[in-house]
Parts: C-alpha cells; sequence; structure tokens
C-alpha cells in the first residue's frame, strides 16, 4: 500500500519538516525534556518515543513498555531503548527478566540494518539486526513513529533502503574520512552502496569534505535520488548475496532471547574477569592486524586478491570501525562500556576447567552426577581439569551412567573386566599353527601392529622401544576386532584410542570407554565411508546455511565434497592441535551440549575464518586441501569453539534440521546390522 | 622460489610400504622410523634440476588402506606422476599393484608417468619379491621400475628425479599442453624466458617509481 512512498524517505512529510528544522533543533522532543535526561555530557537525545514495547511471549501480560532514545554523541549515533520500572502489571517478569532486554546504548556501528513492519492491524514494529547476525526483539511503537524514527537516523548516519526490500535499511556509519576510507578498503562488501559512495568520494577527500558528504545522506537538493539509484544498481550488482543474508538473520531473531541470556548470564559471571571494552578493542585489532598478516605471508599468493563476497554473519564491521566507535564514545565508555559489552552477543569466553571441588558438587553422597544437564554444560564452557578426567571422561562417553553409585560403577568395573578378558582371549588363545591358516587374522594382527607403532609415539607415554602402553594398544585395537568383528580395524582407530588410553591407564577401563565412543564414531570407519560421507555432506549443508558465499565458492570450485575436511572429521581433530588441546576439545564435544554435533560447526567455524584467504585467492581443490592440512597447529581452540558455539546458536533449528537423523556421532538409527560386514582384503 | 615447471606427484600404494618414509627421504634426507600413520593426506614439496630447468617437485602422500580408496580417488585429480610402491619383504603388497594401477588408470590422466618402486631394498635378506618379478610386472604395464631403500636413501633421489625427467621430456615432445593444468604440470616464471624477465610475484609492482 505504501508503493509510492517506499522508494525514498525524502517525500516523508516528518522528515522533511526535521531537515527544515536544522541540526540544531534536530530534536523534536522538547527542551524539557532533553534538559532533563541523564545522558552524560556532549550527548544529545535527538528521538524519544514512550511506549516502544516487546513482546517476549504471547501472553499481553508479559509485554515490557519502555522509551526508546537515540542519543547523539560527538559524531556517533546510538540506541537506547529502557523498560519502565516497577509496573505492577508486569508482576510475572523479574527486573531481571527486563534487564536482558534492555538495549543500553548500542552504537549504530553495531547495527547492520532495520527492516520496518506496517502491518495493517496492529502496531508498526521494527527489528533490529546487530552486525554480529543477531537481533533485537521486535519493538512495537504503540504510539506510532516508526517513520519518524528512520528519518531521524537518516540525519545522522548513513541509511539506505535496501534494494530488495524497501522495508529493510541498511545501516552504516561513516562519520570521519577515516572510517570511510577504512571501510572502501576492508569492508568493499559490507554496504556495497556505501562502498560506492566512499570509493568515488574518499580519493579527493579532506576532513572539510566531511559535512558536504554527511550532506549527500540528506541532502533534498536532487542529487539524493540519482545517488541512490546508482548505490542501488551497484548493490544489485555486487551482492545480491546480502539482503538474502539479512532475511537469514532476521528468522535467527527467534534465538536472540537466548543468546542474550547466556550473554548477560556470562556477564555476571565473568564480571570480575574484566572482559572489558580494552580487551575487546585489543581482540578487534588483533584480528585485524590477523588478516593483513594471513593475507601476505603467503610465498605462492596470486598477486592480485579478488573481492570476497561479505560473510552473511560476519562481524568485521564492527571489529574494523570497533575501535573508532570506542573512541567516539567518549565519557559513554566510562559509563556505558560494560553495558555495551553486554550486547557481544558473539560467543562466551571460555571458562577454567571443572576442578575437583566443583566436581564434587555435582555428586551426591553416593556418587550419582544430580544434575546431568548443568554437569555437561559447566564441561561445555570449560572442559576438566586433566587429574579428573578419569572420572569424568567414563560418564562423559556413557561407560558409566550419570546416575550410578560408587558401588554401581564398583561392580560394572569387575563385570566389564572380566568380559574384556574373555575377549582378549579370543584371539589369545589362537595357536601360532592356527593363525598360519587364518590369513584375517594374521593381516588384521599385522595392520593393528604396523600402527600402533606409529601412533604418538613422540609422546613420553608411547615412546621407545617396547613400550608397554604401545603394547596395550595393540592388545585393546585386536580385542575390539573381536568384539564388533564386522568393523574390525581401521586406521584412525589407533588416533581415536591414543588419548583415551592415555587418560585411562587401565587397559579394561580404556577398552570400554573406547567401545562406547566407537559406538557413536564407529561408522567413520565402515568400508563404504556413508559414516563421513554423511557428515561431509551435513558439513556441506551447514556452509551452505551459514555462509552462503563460502557455499558458492565450494560448489563453483568443484570442492563441495568437503574431502578437505576428511581429518578433521575422521579423527576428530585429533591431528590438528596439540595433544592437550586436542582432550581439551574432545571432552567439550562429548558433552552434546548444544549439538551432539558440535564437531560440524567446529569445522564450520574454521572455514569461516579462513574464508576470506581461501576465497581471495581462489583456491582451487588441491591448494585448499593443502591449505587446510597446514592448518595443522595453527588453530586457536578457545576462539573456534566460541565460534562454532556461536554459530551453533545461530543457526538453531535450521542447523539441527540440516544433519541428518543418524549422522555420527548421532548413536545409529537402527540397532539391527551396524556394519556392513568388512571385507577384510589388506590393502 | 621461482621455477620452470612444478609437477604434482602422488605416492600410492598398500598401508606400511614406505610411502611416507620415501617421501621424507627425498625432501629432508632424513628417514624417520618413528612417525604418524597418514591419514588422508600429507604433503611434501623439493625443487630438482633438469636439464638446467628447476622444477618444483609437489608430492601427495597418500593413506594406503583400503577404507580410504575413495577419498585417495580425488587425489589422482591433476596428478603428472606417480610413484606406485610395494614392500619388497611382503608379497601382498606386490599382489595388490595391479587394483593400485587399475585405480590409477581410472582416475588419474591416461598421461601420468607412473614409476613402480620396490621399497626396503635394505632388507633383502627377508625378501619375498624377486627383482625380475617387479622388472617383469613394470614392463608389462608400461612402468619405470626401481628397488629403493627409504633407510639407505639408495635409489630414492633416482626414482623421484626419472620421472621428473621423463615426464620433462614428454612436454618436450609435446605429449602434455602444459597451459591445462588438469595435467599435473603448472609453468612457472624463472627459467622460462619472458617479458618480465621471469620474477615471481613481483612484477606488478616493478616499472613503477617507488613513493
Amino acid at each position: 500500500m505504501h508503493e509510492t512512498e517506499l522508494n525514498d524517505l525524502s517525500d516523508d512529510a516528518d522528515y522533511a519538516a526535521s531537515l527544515q528544522q536544522g541540526s540544531a533543533s534536530m530534536t523534536r522532543s522538547d527542551s524539557s525534556r532533553r534538559s532533563s535526561s541523564s545522558e552524560p555530557d556532549g550527548a544529545e537525545v535527538v528521538y524519544l518515543k514512550d511506549n516502544v514495547t516487546i513482546h517476549p511471549t504471547q501472553y499481553a501480560s508479559e509485554r515490557i513498555s519502555g522509551r526508546l532514545k537515540l542519543i547523539k554523541q560527538g559524531a556517533s549515533l546510538f540506541m537506547t531503548w529502557i523498560p519502565y520500572k516497577g509496573q505492577s502489571s508486569n508482576a510475572r517478569l523479574s527486573e531481571r527478566d527486563k534487564n536482558l532486554y534492555t538495549i543500553r546504548a548500542v552504537p549504530f556501528t553495531e547495527i547492520r540494518s532495520i527492516r520496518r513492519h506496517t502491518p495493517t492491524l496492529g502496531w508498526q514494529y521494527i527489528i533490529v539486526v546487530l552486525s554480529s547476525g543477531l537481533a533485537f526483539p521486535p519493538l512495537y511503537f504503540y504510539n506510532g513513529g516508526v517513520r519518524e524514527f528512520l528519518a531521524t537516523i537518516k540525519q545522522h548516519i548513513f541509511l539506505v533502503r535496501s534494494a530488495d526490500d524497501a522495508n529493510v535499511f541498511v545501516v552504516n556509519d561513516f562519520q570521519d574520512p577515516l572510517q570511510r576510507t577504512l571501510s572502501s578498503l576492508e569492508l568493499p562488501r559490507a554496504v556495497p552502496v556505501a562502498n560506492g559512495l566512499s570509493s568515488s568520494l574518499s580519493a579527493s577527500e579532506s576532513p572539510t569534505d566531511k559535512n558536504q558528504v554527511r550532506a549527500d545522506g540528506v541532502a533534498v537538493d536532487g542529487s539524493l535520488s540519482s545517488i541512490q539509484n546508482n548505490g542501488r544498481q551497484r548493490q544489485k550488482m555486487h551482492d545480491p548475496a546480502r539482503d538474502l543474508s539479512i532475511h537469514v538473520l532476521e528468522k535467527f531473531s527467534l534465538v536472540t532471547r537466548f543468546a542474550r541470556e547466556t550473554t548477560s548470564q556470562l556477564f555476571r559471571e565473568n564480571h570480575s574477569e574484566g572482559f572489558g571494552a580494552n580487551e575487546r578493542r585489543n581482540h578487534s585489532q588483533s584480528s585485524h592486524d590477523y588478516r593483513q598478516n594471513a593475507a601476505s605471508i603467503d610465498v605462492e599468493k596470486v598477486p592480485h586478491e579478488v573481492p570476497v563476497a561479505p560473510d552473511p554473519l560476519e562481524k568485521s564491521p564492527r571489529s574494523n570501525r570497533g575501535e573508532a566507535a570506542a573512541t567516539n564514545v567518549g565519557t559513554f565508555e566510562l559509563i556505558d562500556s560494560k553495558e555495551i559489552d553486554k550486547l557481544t552477543v558473539w560467543g562466551k569466553p571460555r571458562q577454567p576447567p571443572l576442578g575437583p571441588e566443583e566436581w564434587a558438587t555435582f555428586l551426591d553422597s553416593e556418587g550419582r552426577v544430580t544434575d546431568e544437564k548443568a554437569l555437561r554444560k559447566r564441561i561445555f564452557y570449560g572442559g576438566v581439569e586433566h587429574n579428573l578426567r578419569k572420572e569424568v571422561w567414563t560418564f562423559l562417553l556413557g561407560y558409566h551412567a550419570h546416575d550410578s553409585t560408587y558401588a554401581e560403577k564398583e561392580y560394572l568395573v569387575s563385570i566389564k573386566k572380566s568380559e574384556y578378558e574373555t575377549i582378549k582371549n579370543q584371539w589369545q588363545s589362537i595357536s601360532q599353527d592356527q593363525a598360519r591358516r587364518f590369513t584375517k587374522f594374521r593381516e588384521r594382527r599385522g595392520l593393528i601392529e604396523k600402527d600402533v607403532v606409529r601412533t604418538d609415539r613422540s609422546l613420553s607415554f608411547y615412546e621407545g622401544d617396547d613400550n608397554p602402553n604401545v603394547n596395550l594398544m595393540r592388545d585393546i585395537l585386536l580385542t575390539y576386532s573381536f568384539y564388533n568383528f564386522d568393523l574390525g580395524y581401521c586406521q584412525g582407530m589407533s588416533d581415536l584410542l591414543s588419548p583415551i588410553l592415555f587418560i585411562m591407564k587401565d587397559e579394561s577401563e580404556s577398552f570400554w570407554c573406547f567401545v562406547s565412543l566407537m559406538e557413536r564414531l564407529g561408522p567413520n570407519f565402515n568400508r563404504d565411508q556413508n559414516g563421513m560421507h554423511s557428515q561431509l555432506f551435513a558439513l556441506s549443508k551447514l556452509v551452505e546455511l551459514l555462509d552462503v558465499p563460502l557455499h558458492n565458492y565450494f560448489k563453483q570450485n568443484d570442492c563441495l565434497n568437503y574431502f578437505f575436511c576428511f581429518r578433521w572429521i575422521l579423527i576428530q581433530f585429533k591431528r590438528e592441535f596439540e595433544y592437550e588441546r586436542t582432550l581439551r576439545l574432545w571432552e567439550v564435544l562429548w558433552t552434546h551440549h548444544l549439538s551432539e554435533h558440535l564437531h560440524l560447526y567446529v569445522c564450520v567455524a574454521i572455514l569461516k575464518r579462513y574464508r576470506r584467504k581461501i576465497m581471495g585467492e581462489q583456491m582451487d581443490f588441491d591448494t585448499l586441501l593443502k591449505f587446510i592440512n597446514e592448518l595443522s597447529g595453527q588453530i586457536d581452540l578457545d576462539a573456534i569453539l566460541k565460534d562454532a558455539e556461536a554459530l551453533c546458536i545461530c543457526a538453531g533449528e535450521h542447523g539441527a534440521a540440516s544433519i541428518p537423523p543418524g549422522t555420527p556421532p548421532s548413536l545409529p538409527l537402527d540397532t539391527g546390522l551396524l556394519y556392513t560386514q568388512q571385507d577384510d582384503e589388506v590393502l | 622460489m621461482s621455477y620452470a615447471y612444478l609437477f604434482k606427484y602422488i605416492i600410492i600404494g598398500d598401508t606400511g610400504v614406505g610411502k611416507s618414509c620415501l617421501l621424507l627421504q627425498f625432501t629432508d634426507k632424513r628417514f624417520q622410523p618413528v612417525h604418524d600413520l597418514t591419514i588422508g593426506v600429507e604433503f611434501g614439496a623439493r625443487m630438482i634440476t633438469i636439464d638446467n630447468k628447476p622444477i618444483k617437485l609437489q608430492i601427495w602422500d597418500t593413506a594406503g588402506q583400503e577404507s580410504f580408496r575413495s577419498i585417495t580417488r580425488s587425489y589422482y585429480r591433476g596428478a603428472a606422476g606417480a610413484l606406485l610402491v610395494y614392500d619388497i619383504t611382503r608379497r601382498e603388497t606386490f599382489n595388490h599393484l595391479a587394483s593400485w594401477l587399475e585405480d590409477a588408470r581410472q582416475h588419474a590422466n591416461a598421461n601420468m608417468t607412473i614409476m613402480l618402486i620396490g621399497n626396503k631394498s635394505d632388507l633383502a635378506h627377508r625378501r619375498a619379491v624377486s627383482t625380475e618379478e617387479g622388472e617383469q610386472f613394470a614392463k608389462e604395464h608400461g612402468l619405470i621400475f626401481m628397488e629403493a631403500s627409504a633407510k639407505t636413501a639408495q635409489n630414492v633421489e633416482e626414482a623421484f628425479i626419472s620421472t621428473a625427467a621423463t615426464i620433462y621430456k614428454k612436454i618436450q615432445d609435446g605429449v602434455f599442453d602444459v597451459s591445462n593444468e588438469s595435467y599435473g604440470i603448472k609453468v612457472g616464471y624463472g627459467g622460462i624466458p619472458g617479458p618480465s624477465g621471469g620474477r615471481d610475484g613481483s612484477a606488478s609492482q616493478g616499472g613503477g617509481c617507488c613513493s
């Protein structure tokens, strides 16, 4: 219905009126409101609207009303939404709930887009999407004023309507020439419209041109529409994926509540650790440096890098502009930096590993784990202290049930020990004479003997001639190949067993923990590789969901088989990290907190971290495989786990739906014939 | 480092025949009896000189176990040379050669040069496959043949280099269209006379004045 006025805001009456008033009186709020505001020095409220409400649930009684403001400080524009205090009708909502939703001074540098919804029935509302990819809940304007809100924003920052959806307004904040230049260098893909402008202007630009450029954004002299039309064409040409990604991201706004909840919880938990603005800025800076280094260290690089399509979930607009934004925050920073951090929804800092005292709090007097879910979550975020692993791993791997007592565990251990001995005896009793007529056994044993002496021998636990632990590994693997004769032995199994034996020390315990692990990962070693193929397929679906440009790149370059991630998945990143780091990763994966398939999100997280390099250098399958192989030892586990967690939350049910049922490490769907019988030809 | 050509090699053969050790001996000139078994693929590279031309060998060392055949097949693409390795002390590794060869013929470029290597020649006292059998197999299938030892380095250089020499000769004879990278050959800068004077990568910065 708004077809004609949707093309531009310049025909907006409020907008035009506010322009005529000039910047000095830009605010439409009256002077008493302004003077009564508690904003710091130099901050000016340029927009204020009461009765802007969020609907956390479908119950009318649980709506939270508040005041929406736009605040200008220096060259920066901030948005705040503070819920009203002490509304008796909201008795069911705690102050904590309200705090959860409070938007405290989020700078527009961190906002990617705003979508407005103007239903014919009901209230108008907007959805604000952050550059991190997450969104605030819809803000309902009970007293109207969406158009005015957008018009006010447009007076202060660069805001353009999306070419593909007239109700989406893409934000970019280029107050100063430096940022604009940075943006044209670093973010040719962030907002192509702005890029089109800045690349044509920045070359000749001096700081004195600043106002003129800003004026372009709000000009009423007729040049605006031509610039914008031009911009729209560019946007269409350069980056069709962008608006698509906006739509995708809005779907993710459903998970925002969860994300914010965990984030603010985290904020409370880690308050003392001071993960503050400075650290964040340093992080931004270092990741920025990294990008440049990564681009310059490669010896055989393609001389001219190709422009890379944006990461739909990328946070780089903030990391590139974060420093300037933080500087611009000025006095705000002192007051609100912690609050701004509260809005950092992208991954949680890792926690220290679970120690013995805390572990004891999860157990009742008889040794049962009282809150399995809480324990798994705790381990997800920090792992387990080394000395505790022997005990905790048996539980994580499912060898001991969480609700079994000390006595039950002890009993199970003794039963299982004799069961192990029985199976082991099956091959031990094969005489030399018998073995001569038992080719399959000889081959299997030969293969295992060859491989155990090629597994982690640089580790002191396994090094040296006639190391008893190497012999233990051989015995366990050979026993397993009798326990699961159909699957037998396949290379990679020794990599999975090695850390388990290293932790458990005990032969029978290691065997049964390995058995538990193989119930989930066994299909990785099927002769037909079906377990691997289903995971690689799921991975391709997840990349398609979470990074369309990267997916398209792999598709164009015939890389969709994802064979370059084969080793990662087959042995759970065992060769990609140092030994101790692998132990940490595994126990985190085994918690199955958030997803049984976190390892696939870890893959996505690593690929996303290097997406710019991969696409920029136009890596083909061979180059990519080599590149991925050589990442071994280079990956920062904690950072990747944070990213993987965020991606998993972001993908939500769409992610889960991308992974076919029964994909390892999910337990197999049918309990019938688990493994197609292996033809034991040793090749 | 600049090169006239880059050749992609792939090393194939049963598990435990010494593929990784041959590679390490060739690239690092050392024998490491204790190393991790290969999962998927590992890479090595070395510069050699043939006909006074610097040639870079990029070598793909693959996992040998049967289960990984389907993924190994994807590595053949664009290989100019293959080293097919068996262990002279284990008869079965020789018996499986035909199956490896079939894979190579099916998934690699038809003009790929294949070198058959009977490894572990230092263990002649435990020999299970005679030199003549190796020669015979190579002759029947049109392969180059050598017995070698990754441990003593005997014939290791020769195996890699004579494979490269064969590929080089094929280029000279016009068997390959070197502009087509699916043959596993990339033309480099160094050694080939060209307008840029053979500089690697810095051509785009040349000519202008510095600021």
